[in-house]
């Protein structure tokens, strides 16, 4: 009996609260009018509230359309007169932004010496980092006032089209990119990550084209489509016209044997590709992502991929992961950055050699300091010094090219490893994204498609280790 | 005749009410009945709410074509689309096998154990009990960790090789190594503690003379087992199932090491882009937790039969196994702990000292100049030699930042929860009779029986809203650390007030000595070490905590969140290292509170 009345009373509040907030639905979500507007139809709001004359913007907006306008010099001097003795929260998918404040505040200081300002970096895991802006966007000054950002689907479905995101180029980015802020459409990235697919060369197995990772009995190493979605959006990437031919044309070039191996996939594939609407190649990106999902043996992060490649038990082993894992390798009697190879680095190679997805900046649209975020985001975006907390490492490019002029000047990445770890001599952002067949992300097109071939992709079965 | 005079209604109203507000267990059952179902259902409102709202940028905006608003599509979809096996009931399925065979092993393992420290004359009892606890005091994840360590291999799971594999070319079966049994096994272990301290405490105290009679009437001993000792710890294995199912259901990291799916897991990875219907997961998740309540409503009403049975008879007689039986169980066991116990220790150490994560190079070789020190006194940020910009352990501001803010916290939970749960157990004791009394025992068990992930989500929902965002704070985790933990406290506190009998506190009462000093002087000092043992648990509870907090805070935050991030990116130097620092920290406040009180956790059983 008491257990009864419990259950009751817990389900009578649950059923209650439920069906009151259902009520006031209709109350509650009135400004953006029914809000029955497909999702498609945000970007188009969002651009053309961007593209409205300086002169009618207010707020957040007003303050980033006169910061398109200033110099990194001119943008100091307004973060100062606004963080001075303040606190500034940042949020971020890479902890490096905690390494470039202190830098950023540096700088402020060698214009006045009297300036001083705390702060605070906070890196979410599991996708939180979207709940947390959104949370934060509902009040009416948030705590945070930028964030560094990675996942262009999500960011453009959840964050640019409910314009809880500001985007701010920079002046110095946008004359360095022979572009302005007017005319540059998109988000701001801070750099381009590549994940690279590598193989352990200790045994006998050859990996030289892109079909060989989905070929029979191959299973890649990798993080998997569900923890690290912009994994997911690499593969959605392979359906656009331009990748599918890339694979189709790396299909071209396999023997008659395994291009009898996947044929039958690929026209098995004609069919779905039809119905998702997508072109002339599109069976090929199919039957390739399908045999990957198939195939691949998912890990928890690239951390342990790497440890697993370049250990010399793992013969014939291969994975796609970030690149620049390589540099953190310690050589001893049985791990080696050589007993690894990078496959777009082989001679023969053909084929996709990786993908690469972006870490963007954007300001909050209820920034409690637009302006430091402003020349923040400039700091690290125009200048060696605010882009060497990513930049001394290999594998991550910085989107202004003058930096990453400085920055291989500097580190000399494309020669890391010399003569002796040939896997770590960078090729650098052109060569991977030209010859080296990167696969690069595109925020609007994995929007898209990600109900269409993202749910296509959900109901592949994948593989476990053993069967 | 003398005229009656009418009673004056409102005094005696008054009175009344002045009567009831006099006795302090009242107030505790009205205060708490309140306050704990409000944090008790108030999360459980979010998460359900969080099931009907259309979310932007997920399958909810997709499907209804909207970008706010209610809608019960998340329901239709979960149920009905092609991805429900997938989504829904192949994760259902996995996570309650797991939860089933994770209490087999842990009643088994945990409860022979008990019966060999409390029922024969096995050796070693005393190194036995205190070392048999030491998977309950690790983070359960990284005992999956040491078996992903131990037993994979690049011909069966496809990775590099394990320890195994490398020195021994043993391979073991890939069901050995990733799904369901490793993680059942691993679970099992962990909470076989909680079997040995629940069932030996019945060994331990049970009538021996009912066993004796037995014997007397030359009942044979298989059915002395079957039909009069097992019947009677009958009750330790339902509170023992009813806290391990819970808790293995809502298990997040050991089911993620392990490679299987599970509502936990599947909770996480369609947050991003199913997010209504992750949170009907979590809901799946709770209703188990309510079922488990009422198992639970109905384990203690077949509890009465048993309790009126025992009489202590104090003639505790120990089953003899025999003068080489008791040294070759004791070694036996030595061995087995130290897989369980000693061997992760050893190897979360030796992590700290091998030049890149799980090389032992050095074993293979045999040259130990293959070992570092660099995990330890790297005093700068360096990317190279595989320190992915991390400062050595001791100077790593993030781990010694987070152990301190894991410390404040685990003491905050620990006063708190321990606090109310005594005050609950108490006042409950006292009204052991109210229906209210039972609802706030009830409402304040019900969150330890929600899997930790579904209440950390539901906690996330209710905190982060345009009113109040108080995600990555120490008090959300506070406010969810007391309210989960509560019951460990409130269970121990009122299983010890039942047994103080009335009269005691009633003496006090005539002589007019007030209720604080009742408390202090009477109440507490008589059952001491269950209460303690309601502030210990939770402390130690929270100190190794993953599944509650993961939602709640940023890693770097508190130990858990740092460890796990640092498993997930495979430093294991770092996160071997911080649990050492957990285990040697669980340790000393465990000694220090030993030897200040007398209680421990497995004191009364075998550890004493």
């Amino acid at each position: 009996m008491k257990k009864k009345v419990l259950s009751a009373i817990l389900t009578f509040t649950m059923v209650v609260t439920a069906l009151a907030g259902c009520g006031n639905t209709a109350a509650n979500t009135a400004p953006a009018g029914d809000q029955a507007a497909p999702a498609a139809d945000a970007p188009a709001d969002t651009a053309a509230d961007s593209a409205a004359p300086a002169a009618e913007l207010t707020g957040i907006d007003a303050i980033i359309a006169e910061a398109e306008t200033m110099t990194m010099e001119e943008l100091a001097a307004k973060a100062i007169e606004e963080s001075n003795g303040k606190t500034f929260y940042g949020v971020g998918n890479s902890s490096r932004g905690k390494s470039a404040l202190p830098l950023f505040i540096e700088y402020l200081q060698s214009i006045d010496s009297s300036y001083s300002m705390e702060f605070e970096w906070q890196q979410p895991k599991n996708n939180k980092i979207f709940e947390q802006l959104t949370s934060d966007s509902l009040k009416s000054e948030g705590t945070f006032a930028m964030t560094l950002i990675q996942d262009g689907n999500q960011i453009q479905s959840k964050m640019v089209d409910t314009d809880i995101l500001k985007t701010f180029i920079p002046k110095e980015w946008a004359e360095a990119n022979n572009t302005s802020a007017d005319s540059y459409e998109g988000f701001l990235p801070l750099q381009t990550l590549n994940k690279v697919f590598m193989y352990n060369s200790t045994g006998s197995a050859t990996y030289n084209n892109c079909w060989d990772f989905v070929y029979d009995g191959a299973h890649p190493l990798f993080m998997g489509v569900d923890s690290e979605i912009v994994g997911k959006n690499f593969l959605m990437m392979l359906t656009e016209d331009k990748y599918a031919t890339w694979l189709k044309e790396a299909y071209d070039k396999l023997d008659d044997t395994k291009k009898a191996y996947f044929e039958p996939t690929i026209k098995a594939m004609q069919a779905d590709a039809n119905d998702l609407g997508l072109g002339a190649n599109g069976a090929y990106a199919l039957a390739w992502i399908k045999l990957w999902v198939n195939s691949y043996n998912e890990q928890t992060d690239d951390g342990p991929i790497c440890n697993t490649l370049v250990d010399a038990s793992a013969k014939d082993q291969a994975g796609l992961l970030v690149y620049s894992k390589l540099r953190s390798v310690e050589e001893s009697a049985t791990v080696s950055v050589n007993n690894i190879k990078v496959a777009a680095y082989e001679d023969g190679y053909t084929g996709i050699g990786g993908y690469g997805y972006c870490h963007y900046l954007f300001l909050t649209k209820n920034s409690p300091l637009p302006w430091t975020s402003c020349a923040f985001i400039a700091f690290m975006t125009c200048t060696e010094q605010g882009f060497e907390a990513w930049g001394k490492d290999m594998g991550g490019y910085s989107s202004n090219p003058k930096v990453a002029e400085e920055i291989e000047a500097t580190f000399h990445h494309s020669q890391g490893g010399g003569d002796e770890f040939p896997a770590k001599n960078d090729r650098g952002y052109d060569w991977w994204t030209t010859n080296g067949e990167l696969i690069l992300e595109d925020p609007v097109y994995c929007s898209e498609v990600s109900f269409s071939v993202g749910s296509w992709i959900d109901v592949l079965d994948h593989y476990t280790p053993g069967e | 005749m003398q005229a009656i005079a009418k009673p004056d209604k409102s005094a005696i109203f008054k009175n009344k009410v002045k009567t009831w507000f006099s006795q302090p267990q009242n107030i505790i059952l009205l205060l708490f009945g309140i306050v704990l179902t409000f944090s008790t259902v108030a999360p459980i409102i979010a998460i359900v709410k969080d099931t009907f709202s259309i979310h932007p940028g997920t399958i909810d905006q997709h499907l209804t074509k909207k970008v706010s608003g209610y809608t019960i599509v998340n329901y239709i979809d979960l149920f009905t689309s092609r991805l429900a096996r997938a989504n829904l009931w192949t994760p259902l399925l996995n996570t309650v096998i797991l939860s089933v065979l994770t209490c087999i092993i842990s009643i088994l393992f945990g409860g022979l154990f008990a019966f060999l420290v409390t029922r024969t004359d096995m050796k070693f009892k005393k190194y036995l009990s205190s070392i048999f606890i030491f998977p309950y005091i690790m983070p359960q994840w990284t005992l999956a960790v040491v078996w992903q360590h131990m037993f994979y291999s690049n011909k069966v799971t496809g990775t590099s090789d394990g320890l195994l594999a490398a020195i021994f070319h043993v391979y073991f079966p890939n069901w050995w190594c990733q799904g369901v049994f490793p993680s059942a096994m691993v679970l099992g272990l962990h909470y076989a503690p909680f079997a040995y301290i629940l069932i030996g405490g019945i060994f331990k105290n049970m009538d021996a003379n009912l066993e004796e009679a037995a014997t007397i009437l030359d009942t044979p001993k298989w059915k002395i087992m079957f039909k009069v000792t097992l019947p009677m710890i009958k009750p330790a294995i339902l509170s023992t199932i009813l806290l391990v199912f819970g808790s293995a259901m809502g298990s997040y990291p050991v089911p993620h090491y392990l490679n299987l799916t599970t509502l936990s897991t599947k909770y996480i990875s369609m947050n991003s882009t199913y997010t209504g219907e992750a949170s009907i997961l979590a809901i799946i998740m709770m209703v188990f937790g309510v079922l488990i309540l009422g198992m639970n409503q109905m384990s203690l009403k077949s509890r009465k039969n048993y309790t009126t049975v025992t009489g202590k008879s104090g003639q505790l007689t120990k089953l003899t196994i025999g003068k080489m039986g008791k040294y070759i169980v004791g070694i036996v066991f030595i061995l087995i702990t130290f897989f369980t116990s000693i061997w992760p220790i050893v190897l979360f150490a030796l992590e700290t000292f091998l030049p890149n994560p799980g090389d032992y190079s050095f074993l293979y070789t045999g040259n130990l100049a293959h070992l570092t020190t660099k995990w330890w006194v790297t005093n700068e940020n360096v990317t190279e030699n595989g320190m992915y910009g991390q400062s050595g352990i001791l100077y790593n501001n993030t781990i010694w930042h987070a152990f301190f803010g894991t410390l404040f916290l685990a003491v905050v939970c620990a006063l708190i929860a321990g606090t109310i749960g005594t005050l609950i157990g108490y006042a409950v004791a006292k009204k052991r009779r109210s229906k209210w009394a039972n609802y706030v025992n009830n409402v304040a068990f019900l969150p330890y029986l929600m899997p930790s992930i579904a209440v950390g989500a539901a906690f996330f929902i209710l905190f982060s809203n345009e009113h109040i965002n108080l995600f990555n704070t120490y008090t959300l985790l506070i406010i969810a650390g007391v309210v989960k933990y509560i019951p460990f406290a409130s269970r121990s506190s009122l299983n010890s007030m039942l047994q103080i009998s009335n009269e005691l506190e009633e003496a006090a009462v005539i002589m007019d000595t007030p209720w604080i000093k009742r408390m202090t002087r009477i109440i507490i000092p008589i059952q001491k070490s269950s209460i303690i043992s309601g502030y210990l648990l939770p402390f130690m509870t929270c100190l190794r905590e993953l599944s509650l907090f993961l939602l709640l805070c940023t890693q770097g935050f508190i130990l858990s969140t740092t460890l796990d991030y640092f498993d997930e990116m495979g430093l294991y130097a770092f996160s071997s290292a911080i649990n050492l620092i957990l285990i040697v920290t669980i340790l000393v406040f465990n000694t220090l509170v030993n030897k200040l009180t007398g209680a421990s956790l497995d004191s009364g059983i075998g550890g004493k």
